[in-house]
C-alpha cells in the first residue's frame, strides 16, 4: 500500500483552475520530487494534501484512508508533516519553544492537568524539553536553541523548520522548497541530510524544489507540474531530459540548446 | 391578537425608519472594514461627537440651526481625520485586535470628553429639523418628518457613495483596499486614501448622530451604549452585509431596525425584561449560526 | 610591484596638517597578476559562535539590597493593608479598597488570557463577572450553600458562558467574539440581571461573607489567596502545552494547525480559563460588597477591564496586576484623593482636578483611562509591564538594564501556504 495517493485532484478558485486531474503517488520510504515552473500549482497541491484547501474534485488518500475532508491538525496527527515556503515557525518565540510546541501531539498529560500543574505534567515537560534538545542536536542546531526565531538568518530557519517538523513525529514529510535560498554546497548538504533522515526515521518524503541537481540526486521518482497538470513523471533522469519539461522551464525550442546542459543546471 | 398585529405593523414602519440610522452607521463600519480589516468601535461616537458639537453650537453659542448642523458634521469629520492620523496610521501594521482596541480607546476618549464637558446637563434635547409628524394608515404608525429626512439622507448617501466609487477617487480607494502595493506603484497615495476613507466614515457616522439625536433625549455616550444605542445594531447590520457589501449594509440596517422593534411588542416586553437587548442578542447569535458570511451579500463581493 | 596582504589606498602619507593631494609624482601601487589578496572564507549561513558570557551574579551588597526590597514589597502586600506590624493606621474603607484592587487584578488576568494569549477580546466581560457574582449570591442566600461551593459553581458557570459564546463566534474568522460579547453584555445587563427572583431587582441581592472571613482584614487575605491560585493556574497555563498552543495560534493559525494543534479547541480552552477567572472575580465581588446591585455591572466596567489589561501590558502578569490595581484605586476615587492630597501638601488647592481642569473627581478615570490606553497602544506597547521590566529584572538577580522588556513582537504576515 502506498503511503500517499492523490487521485484525480482538481481545485478551482473562481475561474482559475489551479489543479486539474492530478495523480501523484508516494510509496513507503520513497523520496518523490515535484518540480515545475512558478505558478504550476505545486504549493497548491501541498495545500490540498495537507488540508489547507479542500479540492473541488478528487481524493487524497493516506495509507489507504481517504483524508480529503480531514482538518489540518488531524492529518498531522496521522503522520503528515509539512514545511512552508515562507518558513512555518512561530516567530515571536525561541527555537526550543517551537520544538516543544511541535511536540503538541506527543505530550502525555491532559490539557487540564497541565493547567492545574500536576506532578506528572512537570515531569512530562522535562521530557518534552529533552526530546527537543535531542532533535536539535541531530540537526546541529544546539547553539541556537535559546535564540528567538525572528532574529535568525533564513538558512538556519530552514533547518530549524525541519527540526520542528520532525518533532511532530511524522511518517510522511512534505517539504516545500527546502533548498530555496541555498547555494550548491548547502543544497548538497541538505540532500545528505534528507537521505540520512529517511534512513534514521523511516520517512517517506515528498518535496518541491527548483534545485534540479538536488532533486535528481535524492529522488526516487519525479513529477513535473505545469499549469496545474502533471506534465511528465518518471525517474529523475528521464524527467529532466523530457522535452516538455525543458520547454516549460525555458519556453524555447528544445532543439536550440543541448538538453543535458540546460537541464543539468 | 389584533393588538399584536397592529403593533407588528407599527413595528415594521418604525423599525424601518429607525433602521435608517443603523444603516448610516453600518455603511461607515463596512467602509472602514473593507479598507483595513478594522472593526471600528468609534463609529457611533462620530455621531455623538457631531451631535454634541451641533448642540453646543446651537444651544450654548446661539448659532443658527443650519450653521450648527454644518458645525456638527465638521466636528465629526475632524474627529475621523484625527483618529486616522494619530491612532490608525501609527498602528497600521499592528494586529487587527490591537486596532480594534484602539478604536474602542478612541470611542472611550470621546465619551470621557463628553462626560467632562457636558455632564452638568444630564439630559439634553436638540430641536428637530421639522417638528411635523403624522400617522400612517392602516396601523396609525407614528412617523416624524425628522425620520423621513433621515431616510432621505440615507438614500442620498447611498447614491452618493455608489457614484463616488465609480469616480477616480472611489476607484483609487478600491484599488488601495485590494492591492496597496500595486496602488502605490501607479501613483495612488495609500495614505490619502486612508484619510479619505475615515473622513467619509466619520461623515456617515456624524450624520447618523445629528439626525438621530433630536428624536430623543440624549446624554453622553448615548449612541454607543444604553437603550438608544446604534453601535451594536450598526455592527449587526454590517454582519448581515458580510462586512463587505454597501447595499447590504443599507438593507441590513433596515432589517435590524425592524427586528429590534419586535422587542417592543407588548407580548414580548411584558415577559422579558430588557427585551430590546435580548432580541438583538438572539438575532446576532442566529445570524452567526445560520449565515455567518452574511445575508445581503452579492456573490461577486465574496470572491 | 607586487604586494601581499593589504593593498594600500594611498601611496604616501601626507604631511600632518595638510590635506592629501594626489600629485603626479606619486607612485600608486600596481595591482597585477602577481598581486595576491588575502584569502576570503566562504560565506556560510552558520550562526556566529555564541560566546557564553559568564552569568551575571549580584555581589553581596546587591543581594542584601534586593532582599531588603523584597521584604518591603512582601510587607506592603501582606502586612500593611491589614495593619499588621505597621506604623500606619489604615481604616476599614481603605482595606476594602485594597481587597477591591485584588479582585480587579483577578478580573484583569481573566481578560488577559483572552487578549494577551489568544488575541481575542471581550467587550462584555462585566457580564461574566456579574453572572458569577449573582450566582454566588443566589446560591448562598437562597439555597443556603456554602461560599466555597458557590464560588466553584460561579467559576464553572463563567467557563460555560465563555465557551458557548466562543463556539458561536469562532465559526467565522475575525473578531466576532468582540461583537457577540458586546451584545451579551447589553443582554445580561438588561435581561439576565433583570430576572428579579435571581438578582433581587433594584434592591439588590445580599451576599454574606463566608464564616471566618467576615472582617475586612480576613477578607483581604481570602482575596489574596484566590489571586495566588489564579496566578498559579495562569503560570501553569503558559508553561504547558495549552499555553504554547495559544502562542502559536495567536501568531499564525496555519502553522499551529500544521503542528497538530486544534486551533478552535484551544481557543475555547482559553475562553474557559478566562471564564473561570471571571467567575471567581464575580463571586469575590459579591461577598465583598455584601449586597450587589445590577447597576454595578454596566458597560463602564467592561471598558475598565480592557483598560486594565492593555495598559497593564499584554503577556505580562505583573503588569496586568499592577494596572488592575491602579484602575481599581482610580475607580474608587482614591487615586484622585491621593494626588490631591499630595498637591495639597505642596500648598496648592486640594481640588486641583475640579477647579483647574473643570474635571469633577468622578470623571478623572473616564478621561485618564482612555488616554492612557491610546498612549500605550501607540507609544508604549508593553504598557506598565514594559516600564517596570528593568526593575523586575534587577529584583530577580539580574543587571539593571534600561532596555529590558522591550516589546519586540514581530508582525507576522500570513504564511502563504
Amino acid at each position: 500500500m502506498s503511503v500517499l495517493e492523490v487521485r484525480d485532484l482538481s481545485i478551482h478558485f473562481g475561474g482559475i483552475k489551479a489543479l486539474q486531474g492530478v495523480d501523484v503517488r508516494a510509496g513507503e520510504w520513497e523520496i518523490v520530487g515535484i518540480i515545475g515552473p512558478n505558478g504550476a500549482g505545486k504549493t497548491t497541491l501541498f495545500n490540498c494534501i495537507t488540508g489547507f484547501y479542500t479540492p473541488t474534485k478528487g481524493q487524497v488518500v493516506y495509507r489507504g484512508r481517504d483524508v480529503s475532508t480531514l482538518p489540518v491538525h488531524k492529518r498531522t496527527a496521522l503522520g503528515m508533516g509539512r514545511t512552508f515556503q515562507n518558513v512555518g515557525l512561530v516567530k515571536n518565540t525561541t527555537v526550543a519553544e517551537n520544538l516543544a510546541t511541535a511536540q503538541h501531539l506527543q505530550v502525555q498529560y491532559a490539557t487540564a492537568s497541565g493547567i492545574l500543574g500536576s506532578a506528572g505534567s512537570f515531569a512530562e515537560e522535562r521530557r518534552v524539553a529533552e526530546r527537543g534538545e535531542l532533535i536539535l542536536h541531530l540537526l546541529e542546531l544546539t547553539d541556537v536553541a535559546r535564540e528567538r526565531v525572528a532574529d535568525l538568518p533564513y538558512g538556519v530557519l530552514k533547518r530549524v523548520e525541519i527540526a520542528a517538523v520532525l518533532a511532530t513525529d511524522p511518517e510522511l514529510l512534505l517539504l516545500d522548497e527546502p533548498g530555496s535560498g541555498m547555494g550548491p554546497e548547502e543544497a548538497h548538504a541538505l540532500g545528505d541530510t534528507l537521505l540520512r533522515l529517511r534512513k534514521e526515521f523511516g520517512l517517506t518524503i515528498v518535496m518541491i524544489d527548483h534545485h534540479v541537481p538536488l532533486v535528481t540526486r535524492v529522488s526516487d521518482y519525479v513529477y513535473c507540474l505545469n499549469f496545474g497538470e502533471v506534465l511528465a513523471q518518471g525517474s529523475p533522469d528521464v524527467v529532466r531530459r523530457h522535452p516538455e519539461v525543458v520547454r516549460a522551464y525555458l519556453g524555447e525550442d528544445p532543439t536550440d540548446a543541448p538538453v543535458e546542459e540546460v537541464a543539468a543546471r | 391578537m389584533s393588538q399584536t398585529v397592529n403593533e407588528l405593523g407599527i413595528a415594521v414602519v418604525t423599525g424601518t425608519l429607525q433602521g435608517a440610522v443603523y444603516a448610516l452607521v453600518a455603511l461607515g463600519i463596512v467602509l472602514v472594514y473593507r479598507a483595513s480589516g478594522v472593526f471600528n468601535f468609534a463609529q457611533a461616537e462620530f455621531g455623538t461627537t457631531g451631535l454634541f458639537a451641533a448642540y453646543a453650537a446651537k444651544e450654548l453659542w446661539g448659532w443658527g440651526y443650519p450653521a450648527a448642523l454644518a458645525f456638527g458634521v465638521a466636528a465629526a469629520v475632524t474627529m475621523g481625520l484625527l483618529t486616522e492620523r494619530l491612532v490608525i496610521h501609527p498602528l497600521r501594521n499592528a494586529p487587527r485586535v490591537t486596532l480594534l482596541v484602539a478604536t474602542a480607546g478612541v470611542a472611550l476618549t470621546a465619551i470621557g470628553v463628553q462626560f467632562w464637558q457636558f455632564n452638568e446637563t444630564l439630559v439634553m434635547t436638540m430641536p428637530k429639523i421639522d417638528d411635523g409628524f403624522f400617522l400612517v394608515p392602516p396601523f396609525d404608525a407614528p412617523v416624524t418628518v425628522q425620520q423621513l429626512i433621515t431616510f432621505g439622507v440615507l438614500i442620498a448617501a447611498s447614491v452618493g457613495l455608489a457614484l463616488f466609487f465609480r469616480s477616480p477617487s472611489g476607484l483609487a480607494i478600491q484599488a488601495a483596499q485590494q492591492e496597496p502595493t500595486a496602488a502605490e506603484l501607479v501613483g495612488i497615495s495609500v495614505r490619502r486614501v486612508s484619510m479619505l476613507t475615515w473622513a467619509i466614515a466619520a461623515l456617515l457616522g456624524g450624520l447618523a448622530g445629528i439626525l438621530a439625536g433630536p428624536n430623543t433625549t440624549f446624554s453622553a455616550a448615548f449612541l454607543s451604549f444604553g437603550g438608544g444605542a446604534a453601535l451594536l445594531p450598526g455592527f449587526m447590520a454590517a454582519v448581515l452585509a458580510g462586512m463587505r457589501s454597501m447595499p447590504g449594509a443599507v438593507l441590513g440596517g433596515l432589517s435590524v431596525g425592524v427586528v429590534e422593534q419586535l422587542g417592543t411588542l407588548t407580548i414580548v416586553s411584558e415577559n422579558i425584561p430588557g427585551a430590546r437587548a435580548a432580541v438583538l442578542f438572539v438575532f446576532l447569535l442566529a445570524v452567526l449560526l445560520v449565515a455567518p458570511t452574511g445575508v445581503f451579500v452579492r456573490k461577486a463581493a465574496l470572491a | 610591484m607586487s604586494t601581499t596582504g593589504h593593498v594600500p589606498r594611498h601611496a604616501a602619507p601626507g604631511q600632518p596638517g595638510q590635506p592629501q593631494q594626489p600629485s603626479d609624482t606619486q607612485v600608486l601601487p600596481v595591482v597585477d597578476d602577481t598581486t595576491t589578496l588575502p584569502p576570503v572564507s566562504p560565506a556560510t549561513d552558520a550562526p556566529p559562535p555564541v560566546t557564553e558570557e559568564p552569568a551575571f551574579r549580584p555581589g553581596h551588597v546587591g543581594r542584601a539590597v534586593r532582599a531588603a526590597i523584597w521584604l518591603v514589597l512582601a510587607w506592603a502586600v501582606l502586612a500593611m493593608p491589614t495593619n499588621l506590624l505597621s506604623p500606619f493606621e489604615i481604616g476599614v474603607a481603605d482595606i476594602d479598597i485594597a481587597s477591591r484592587a485584588v479582585i480587579f487584578a483577578i478580573g484583569g488576568l481573566s481578560l488577559h488570557v483572552l487578549l494577551g494569549y489568544c488575541g481575542q477580546i471581550s467587550l462584555g466581560h462585566q457580564a461574566f463577572v456579574g453572572i458569577g457574582a449573582f450566582t454566588s449570591a443566589y446560591l448562598v442566600t437562597d439555597l443556603g450553600l456554602s461560599f466555597w461551593v458557590a464560588i466553584g459553581v460561579a467559576s464553572l458557570l463563567g467557563a460555560v458562558q465563555a465557551v458557548l459564546l466562543g463556539m458561536v463566534s469562532l465559526r467565522v474568522t475575525g473578531l466576532y467574539f468582540a461583537l457577540v460579547t458586546l451584545a451579551y453584555g447589553a443582554f445580561a445587563e438588561s435581561t439576565l440581571f433583570g430576572i428579579t427572583p435571581l438578582t433581587g431587582g433594584e434592591g439588590g441581592k445580599p451576599a454574606p461573607r463566608p464564616v471566618g472571613f467576615e472582617s475586612a482584614e480576613h477578607y483581604y487575605y481570602l482575596c489574596l489567596g484566590f489571586l495566588v491560585l489564579v496566578l498559579w493556574l495562569d503560570w501553569r497555563l503558559t508553561r504547558s502545552k495549552a499555553g504554547r498552543a495559544m502562542a502559536a495560534l495567536r501568531e499564525n493559525p496555519r502553522v499551529a494547525s500544521a503542528y497538530g494543534i486544534d486551533v478552535r479547541a484551544f481557543t475555547l480552552v482559553a475562553f474557559a480559563v478566562s471564564g473561570v477567572f471571571a467567575g471567581i472575580a464575580g463571586a469575590l465581588t459579591a461577598h465583598h460588597d455584601e449586597i450587589i446591585v445590577k447597576s454595578s455591572f454596566d458597560f463602564r466596567l467592561a471598558l475598565t477591564f480592557v483598560l486594565m489589561t492593555v495598559v497593564g501590558g499584554l503577556r505580562n502578569r505583573v503588569g496586568v496586576v499592577i494596572g488592575s490595581a491602579f484602575f481599581a484605586i482610580l475607580e474608587e476615587g482614591a487615586f484622585v484623593a491621593l494626588v490631591e492630597g499630595a498637591i495639597g501638601g505642596l500648598g496648592f488647592t486640594p481640588t486641583f482636578f475640579d477647579s483647574a481642569l473643570g474635571l469633577p473627581a468622578e470623571f478623572v478615570g473616564l478621561v485618564v483611562g482612555p488616554l492612557l490606553l491610546l498612549l500605550t497602544l501607540t507609544l508604549y506597547p508593553g504598557g506598565i509591564g514594559q516600564q517596570i521590566a528593568p526593575v523586575r529584572q534587577w529584583l530577580t538577580g539580574g543587571r539593571f538594564d534600561r532596555h529590558a522588556g522591550q516589546v519586540r513582537e514581530v508582525e507576522v504576515t500570513d504564511v502563504r501556504a
